[in-house]
This record gives structure tokens, C-alpha cells and sequence, in this order.
């Protein structure tokens, strides 16, 4: 009943920029709910190279990143059946996941000789990451919704997300205030959803 | 309205996780009754996990192999919302005033953050109801405290446990008490500085009072450079008060019974 044929051409590990991939995901997820390990698998595989790439963006440390990588990847172990479809697909759930542990990790151990790291963030091209060969499709299509938005939009979303900031230090890195941050990232995201063509 | 509004602009910041643990907190008590914005949560999420897509980057091969031998020595958690761990729901109640979580100053996460905010919902009416006036923590008795923390295993331990929350307070009749307590270890630091002097004859004794009984804690030693303690007090119950009362210095006669003399504090646990 749980075993997954995957020399069934349909069940062929779709990437993450295909359309199939989310439903798959969830697919995928209900059978790792009931202890699947061949599900797991998969799963891990169609989601390791996105969980690795966002942890390893906002923690940037390799070593830390991996392990975080690891934990959100036990989580999601853990936690299948806690997945609801109802409140947002598979993907936005271990990417959620992921972006917090990540988030959790550079906060715990931040320390105020840390932030230098603050420049670095600030000053990656958003094509710095060059190692991903799925996604490459997809970092166009972001690259270039991120593109259609104000400039402080884009930096808001990009040092908040991509750099693990939380809106009251965007605001003080870019000397605007909190109130602003907050809205141009709601806006920003909104306008990134619409540009993506999100189903939400 | 206003206060809607102003919850509602978070969903940009909570979307990315871009938030601090109390207005997480806020927004989440929001999203509770707020479908609209439950749907707009879900639909930023997707965008945000778009972003994470685009940062793909395959981690190293070795790490696949150790993922799925941890995951095949993992329990999975059943469907369904998870209980409570017992110890988090224990009803104590905190001190209402000027509680302080221990590990917040460097902005780091606070795991006591929920006890805190707690104890400020009820501080309108047990600020009524409390037996003594609360003043300001002193930056000595933080100093004091950190000195403890090293001297003793028993108090370190309540003073870096994960849920350590820190009350200071006036004692009525003079002085300032700090209390270092921690819910999961039911137990407690307690000092005091500048303490009304009593004669040599008496001594100040700390009791916990409750429905499980008074238990006469310790007489407390004599203060050296206007300093009590620290003490720990363990054991403590659901409905517990912590009091203070001067006594003769062998110790209360009454060690089952609540203290005849009056209280210097009464604080609520």
C-alpha cells in the first residue's frame, strides 16, 4: 500500500519548477505521514536543494547550515501528518519550516560582533548563488519579479528573507522607518505573488 | 479599527519571519479569528517559498545518508494538535510586576516570553491585590546574582534554566527582594538587599504558603554587605505564595502552621 513504484515514468521526480511538483509533494507527504521511508526519499530529493539553498543563504556558515538542514529535514519526518493542504501547499509548508529554523539558528547565536555579516548580506548580487541546476528557470523568473519592485521594496524583501532580518533592523540598515519596512514588505510580497503567479 | 490596522501590517514581516517573538505572538492571536488574513498568510507564503526555490543549491551527497538514518531512528507525531508538555501548563502565576526574562538582553530568543506576557495580563488585578509595593530591579542585584551564580551549583542551575524568569520587588518595611524563578524546576533564587536590620534575637524567615500546606523554607542568613542570601527555595506548588516574616532567630515554633507575625512579602508564584 505505501510502496512507491518509481520506475513509473509520472512518479519520476519532478523538480521543484514544475507544475506537478506541489501536488506530488503533497502526495508524497500523506505517505510519509505513515512511516513511508521510500516516500521520504523522494521527498527528500525534490525539497534538500531548496531547504539547503535558503538555510545556507541566511545562516551562511556550511557546517551550521547542514545541520539546520538536517533538523528541518527531521522535522518534516516528524511532522507529515501535521501538514493541512487546506492552509497552503507542501512546498510553502517545508519551505516555511525551513526559513524559520534558519532564522531561529542566526538569532540565537547572534552576537553584535556578528554584524559585519550585515555588509556582506547587502551587497550579494542576487545571482550569487550559481551552484543550482533545476532552479535556474525559476531564479529567473524571481530575479525578475524582484525586478518589478521599488528599490526599497526589493531590499526589504531581500535583507529580510535572504539575510534573516527582522523589519525594526531593515529598517535601521536602511535608515527608514519601521512602520514604512513593514508595509513596503507586505506590499512587496503581495506584488512578488501576483508577478509569480501564486495560486493562493 | 486602529488596532486591527496596525496587527494587520505585520503580515508582510511575519510572512518572512521577519518579526520579533512578541508581535509574532500578536499576529498570531490575530490569524486565529482572521480568515482573510490566515488566506493572505498562505498566499505570501507561496511567494516567499518562490524566493527559496530561486536559492536552491544542492547540499552535499553525505548529508542525504545521515538525514534518513536519523529520520529511521525518529518517532513520527501522530495527526491532531499536540498536548501541552505538563510542565509548561503548571498553573503558577507570577509575580505581576517588573518580571524581567533572564536572557533577553542580547535580544535572544525568550522561551519564558509566554509566562511574562502571562503575568502582564493579570497585573491589573493582582497589582491590586498584592501585599507590597513594587520598586525597579537595581543593576546591583543583577551584579549580586551573577556573584551567586557562581557559588552555588543549585542556584546556577535555576538562574540559567531555560525558562528563568526574574522578579524584583519592595519589601514593606525596607529593602528589595530579587526572585530568580524557573516554572520547570519548581524552585527558586531569592535574595534581598537592604533589608530593615532586626536584632541579634531575630531573623528573617521565608515561607511558602498554599494550598498543599506552609512550609517554613530557611531562616535566612544574616546579611553581609546588605546582602541576603541567595537562597533556593524548591519544591514549589500550584497556588504557592512566597512570604517573608521577621521571627526569633531559632526559627518559627509554628512550622506547620502559617506564620503568626506579619508578613514583609507576600508574592504570588
Amino acid at each position: 500500500m505505501t510502496a512507491i513504484d518509481r520506475s513509473d515514468p509520472d512518479r519520476a521526480r519532478p523538480s521543484a519548477a514544475e507544475p506537478g511538483a506541489a501536488a506530488d509533494l503533497t502526495t508524497y507527504l500523506r505517505l510519509v505521514a505513515r512511516g513511508d521511508a521510500d516516500a521520504f526519499d523522494t521527498v527528500y530529493d525534490q525539497v534538500a536543494a531548496t531547504v539547503f539553498g535558503i538555510v545556507r543563504r541566511v545562516v551562511r556558515d556550511p557546517a551550521q547550515s547542514e545541520e539546520v538542514t538536517q533538523d528541518v529535514l527531521l522535522e518534516v519526518w516528524r511532522n507529515a501528518a501535521k501538514f493541512d493542504p487546506g492552509r497552503g501547499s507542501a512546498t510553502a509548508w517545508v519551505m516555511t519550516l525551513a526559513h524559520r529554523r534558519a532564522v531561529d539558528r542566526v538569532r540565537s547565536v547572534q552576537k553584535e560582533s556578528e554584524r559585519e555579516r550585515r555588509t556582506a548580506v547587502a551587497d550579494v548580487p542576487f545571482d550569487e548563488v550559481a551552484e543550482a541546476v533545476e532552479s535556474s528557470l525559476e531564479r529567473e523568473r524571481v530575479r525578475r519579479c524582484l525586478g518589478s519592485l521599488t528599490e526599497l521594496q526589493r531590499e526589504s524583501v531581500t535583507l529580510a528573507y535572504y539575510g534573516g532580518y527582522t523589519y525594526s533592523q531593515v529598517a535601521s540598515l536602511l535608515g527608514v522607518p519601521g512602520g514604512t519596512i513593514k508595509t513596503r514588505m507586505r506590499d512587496a510580497l503581495i506584488r512578488l505573488r501576483d508577478c509569480l503567479g501564486v495560486a493562493s | 479599527m486602529r488596532h486591527t490596522r496596525d496587527v494587520h501590517t505585520l503580515a508582510g514581516p511575519y510572512a518572512m519571519d521577519a518579526i520579533s517573538p512578541p508581535d509574532r505572538a500578536r499576529f498570531d492571536r490575530h490569524l486565529a479569528w482572521c480568515e482573510d488574513c490566515a488566506r493572505e498568510i498562505a498566499g505570501l507564503r507561496e511567494a516567499t517559498a518562490r524566493l527559496a526555490a530561486a536559492a536552491a543549491v544542492s547540499p552535499p551527497p553525505a548529508l542525504k545518508a545521515r538525514v534518513m538514518a536519523a529520520a529511521a531512528a525518529t518517532r513520527q507525531r501522530p495527526p491532531g494538535p499536540e498536548p501541552e508538555p505538563a510542565l509548561r501548563t503548571w498553573p503558577l502565576r507570577t509575580w505581576p510586576l517588573r518580571t524581567r526574562p533572564l536572557r533577553t538582553r542580547q535580544g535572544r530568543p525568550t522561551p519564558s516570553r509566554r509566562l511574562v506576557m502571562a503575568a502582564g495580563a493579570v497585573a491589573a488585578a493582582a497589582a491590586v491585590a498584592a501585599a507590597v509595593v513594587f520598586g525597579v530591579s537595581s543593576g546591583g542585584m543583577r551584579d549580586q546574582l551573577s556573584q551567586a551564580q557562581a557559588s552555588s551549583q543549585q542556584v546556577a542551575a535555576v538562574l540559567t534554566a531555560r525558562d528563568a524568569t526574574m522578579m524584583t520587588g519592595a519589601v514593606r518595611g525596607g529593602g528589595t527582594v530579587t526572585i530568580v524563578m524557573s516554572h520547570s524546576m519548581r524552585e527558586l533564587v531569592f535574595t534581598a538587599a537592604a533589608l530593615h536590620a532586626l536584632p541579634a534575637s531575630r531573623g528573617y524567615e521565608l515561607w511558602l504558603i498554599g494550598p498543599a500546606g506552609d512550609r517554613a523554607v530557611i531562616m535566612l542568613p544574616p546579611a553581609r554587605h546588605g546582602m541576603t542570601g541567595p537562597v533556593v527555595a524548591s519544591g514549589l506548588r500550584p497556588g504557592d505564595h512566597l512570604a517573608l516574616t521577621a521571627e526569633p532567630a531559632a526559627g518559627a515554633a509554628h512550622p506547620a502552621g502559617r506564620p503568626t507575625t506579619p508578613m514583609m512579602l507576600d508574592v504570588v508564584l
